[in-house]
């Protein structure tokens, strides 16, 4: 789950910067804001994924 | 655009953003029965657009600060820790990210095509009663599903992720021009077996960072050239629709503490209907 977690962190990332760049027929602000934010999202996945499970009490 | 057109759109931003009958609907309809000359496309016209959807965002926000507040600060918290607490405020956060992307990304990929083949008059006015329709069709869901058992309606915080996302994804709906996101969205929310009061009030937190982020990201407009012609409309007009969608959203949460949709879905309907004859016969053209 980490792996994946990793995998799509990265390619949102990138998805984000093309899209920034205009790789897809011109810039597009919104569309790369978008992309970013999926891959803060996906970082936040893999720190719940990271972080020590609670104890059971 | 006169200043007192720009006003008069102002008010009726600030009402219609919140109430269940379409604020762009209402913007593309009003104009039109009044015979107003606008060109919706000019950068002019959505330069002040921006303004009003900013001001409608930020009374949502100052509506609900002590909300918002409990809400990022959970939300930070959970992050932070990397692990859920279940508070009432955790679980709202997580709801409405759950509730956001599908709509955000809707709107991003969808919503200047739906615009630009649905935003006139008569499909408006379809879309109107079809916005009736889903509001009259969501109460009669929900007395029916709700009759056949006893239990008490469920609490905000009780709605799983799915749920969250469901709701988020009716708004979809409001991108065709007529068709209300609050109205979508509390219909949805009643769905899921909440009470009209948890369902509008999940509607309207739902809206914040929507809206909010959609005018954000246009204010460079309104500093460009041609915003800066429309300034003074810009800035009175955003403030003035401010003031009215706070009143807006104080009046509706009062109202559904006791009251339900179909007096909007009436309204809808009667109004769409009225529109679509008057479209159709060229009465106005």
């Amino acid at each position: 789950m980490k792996l994946i977690a990793i995998v799509l962190a990265v390619a949102f990332f990138v998805v984000a910067v093309l899209y920034w760049v205009g790789m897809f027929g011109g810039p597009h602000v919104k569309h790369g804001i978008l992309f970013a934010g999926l891959g803060v999202l996906a970082l936040i996945w893999l720190r719940f994924q990271s972080a020590a499970p609670t104890r059971a009490r | 655009m006169t200043f007192g057109q720009a006003m008069f759109l102002a008010v009726l931003q600030g009402v219609s953003e919140l109430f269940p009958i379409s604020s762009l609907g209402h913007t593309v309809l009003i104009p039109a029965l009044l015979r107003w000359q606008i060109d919706r496309d000019s950068p002019e016209f959505l330069s002040f657009v921006v303004a009003l959807h900013l001001g409608t965002a930020l009374a949502l926000v100052v509506f609900y600060w002590a909300t918002w507040k409990g809400i990022v600060g959970a939300f930070v918290r959970s992050v932070a820790r990397g692990r859920f607490e279940r508070t009432a405020d955790e679980k709202t956060a997580w709801l409405l990210v759950a509730g956001t992307i599908p709509v955000a990304l809707l709107g991003v990929y969808f919503e200047s095509a739906v615009r630009t083949l649905f935003a006139s008059p008569l499909p408006v006015s379809l879309f109107l009663v079809a916005n009736g329709t889903i509001m009259f069709l969501g109460e009669h869901l929900r007395r029916r599903q709700h009759a056949a058992s006893d239990r008490a309606y469920r609490a905000l915080e009780s709605l799983n992720w799915r749920d969250g996302a469901l709701i988020g994804l009716s708004q979809g709906l409001a991108l065709l021009p007529g068709i209300s996101r609050s109205g979508t969205s509390i219909v949805a929310g009643l769905l899921a077996d909440l009470d009209h009061e948890a369902a509008a009030r999940f509607s309207f937190l739902l809206a914040t960072p929507v809206i909010f982020a959609a005018s954000v990201l246009e204010v460079p407009k309104l500093f460009t050239a041609s915003g800066n012609t429309v300034l003074t409309e810009a800035l009175a007009g955003g403030v003035l629709a401010g003031v009215v969608a706070y009143a807006s959203v104080a009046f509706l949460t009062k109202y559904f503490e006791n009251n339900d949709l179909r007096p909007f879905g009436w309204y809808c309907l009667i109004v769409g209907a009225a529109c679509a004859v008057l479209f159709i016969t060229k009465v106005i053209a």
